[in-house]
């Protein structure tokens, strides 16, 4: 007897990280009879992106394993759901409704959700080499392994960028006993187009006290090194090279990402800045295309008539999940009756000084000490900003906690506003 | 359900005391505190606050 045809529909999920888990999760809650097959670049299962420079590892054979192991994030877990690690998608045609592959197959698919993420942005080129530096940027648990075992050395690593990335790394990087530099050639501190001058030169005399090497402006420019085109193929196994590398320093570039959507080029679609999406997170024309994540670009449910697109862990969960269900409900299972409303809000933690900032800083014209004081943010300072006198975003930096019900119940007055 | 905090990975953030302040909240030194039981009501907040930390250590078991 001939095998029956599997009639299910297909649905492609390009992107194994959280925003593609939550898709997949909504899908399955929803109990769509379809196959779901996940595309990861990397050849990991998804995992906790966030947690990959928040704490330090013991020295390992196994650093990747054992990372992995901390972050893995548990979700999607059912027969319906095929994960194709270690699989890209090349190029996508949306009118024929096929993805081909980094192996040279194709695959045709009945619905899609992008999840494809972002990349790091770089100046200078990844993964090469000048006279004095290793040139790398930090993304995915491979280069995670990478940085942690080089900071194990307790070398001294040049870190450029003072925004999430740079400054959690250049904590981690002290916290490991490396000689740290850290060069910001635009701002004057950290979190400056976020928090504005005044906290972000605190933040930057702090990084000072804690005995980084803090350069911005013109001398930080002087340092700044590009990795020489010498290798015209980067090794195929960046592991063969590490051992080999400790003549030269680590130079990380955390300068902000790319989205990557180049493999939807040549469908008529608004790649300006991530993928174009409506508030259920659907791409027009296409009612059988989604997308989710950081790749997303959705209409500020914050700011009426404007795009936002957010590098945000919640951001992510929260738009997987509603690229989900509006999947499940175009193909008949449940409806969607609320578009995507996430507020943001998000923490970090630099040299022991815990940072929260939420809403929208940067839209705002004026900033408002609400406690404390902005030049002693050890102390506590909770701060209003303010567009045209109305608060649209605030940032919580602390040591401890004393205005943490100040800050929520500010928090409050901002998403009901 | 209950609340069940991996202690060893959290690290203060307090994004869950945003999310759910009926069963989170940091005190005066910023360390957690946080109320294991919930009422089914506030079941949605209490998801948020588990989706919310930025550590993953937040995690509802029955």
């Amino acid at each position: 007897m001939p095998p029956v045809a599997d009639r299910r529909p297909h649905i492609a999920v390009v992107g194994s990280g959280i925003a593609g888990l939550r898709a997949a999760d909504a899908l399955l809650k929803r109990e769509v009879d379809a196959r779901i097959v996940v595309f990861g670049d990397e050849p990991h299962r998804t995992y906790n992106r966030p947690g990959l420079t928040k704490k330090r590892y013991p020295l390992s054979d196994a650093l990747e394993s054992t990372i992995a192991e901390d972050v893995r994030v548990k979700g999607a877990e059912n027969d319906a759901v095929t994960w194709r690690l270690g699989t890209g998608v090349r190029s996508a045609d949306l009118s024929g409704r096929t993805l081909r592959l980094s192996t040279g197959e194709t695959f045709e698919y009945d619905a899609l959700v992008i999840a494809a993420g972002v990349r790091p942005r770089t100046a200078f080129g990844d993964g090469g080499e000048c006279a004095l530096h290793t040139h790398r940027t930090l993304r995915g648990l491979g280069d995670a392994r990478y940085v942690h075992q080089r900071l194990q050395a307790s070398e001294k690593v040049t870190i450029t960028g003072a925004g999430f990335v740079a400054c959690e790394l250049a904590s981690l990087a002290k916290e490991y006993g490396c000689e740290v530099l850290m060069l910001e050639a635009l701002r004057r501190g950290p979190f400056e187009s976020l928090l504005g001058e005044r906290l972000a030169t605190a933040l930057g005399r702090r990084l000072v006290q804690h005995g980084i090497t803090f350069l911005t402006g013109d001398s930080a420019r002087e340092l700044l090194c590009a990795a020489e085109p010498s290798h015209a193929e980067p090794p195929p196994d960046r592991s063969l090279s590490d051992q080999s590398l400790s003549d030269r320093s680590l130079f990380i570039e955390a300068i902000g990402s790319v989205p990557n959507v180049e493999w939807l080029d040549g469908n008529g679609l608004d790649l300006s800045d991530g993928v174009r999406v409506d508030a259920y997170m659907r791409v027009s024309p296409w009612d059988n295309v989604f997308a989710a994540g950081d790749v997303a670009r959705y209409p500020d449910p914050w700011t009426a008539g404007s795009l936002t697109r957010r590098e945000f862990w919640k951001n992510a969960i929260d738009t997987g999940d509603l690229a989900g269900r509006s999947l499940a409900s175009s193909l008949g299972y449940g409806s969607v009756t609320s578009p995507i409303g996430y507020f943001p809000s998000m923490s970090t933690e630099v040299l022991g000084l815990r940072i929260q900032i939420a809403g929208d800083p940067r839209a705002s014209d004026a900033m408002e000490v609400v406690c404390g004081d902005p030049d002693e943010p050890e102390q506590g300072v909770l701060v209003a900003y303010l567009r045209e006198g109305t608060a649209v975003g605030a940032a919580y930096l602390d040591k401890g906690a004393r205005y943490n019900s100040a800050y929520i119940k500010l928090l409050r007055s901002l998403r009901e506003r | 359900m209950k609340i069940f905090v991996d202690r060893v990975k959290c690290q203060n953030h307090g994004q869950c005391a945003i999310s759910a302040p009926t069963n989170f909240e940091l005190d005066d030194n910023g360390e957690l505190r946080y109320q294991e039981a919930f009422d089914e009501e506030n079941t949605g907040d209490i998801e948020d606050a588990a989706d919310s930390c930025p550590l993953q250590a937040i995690t509802l078991k029955s």
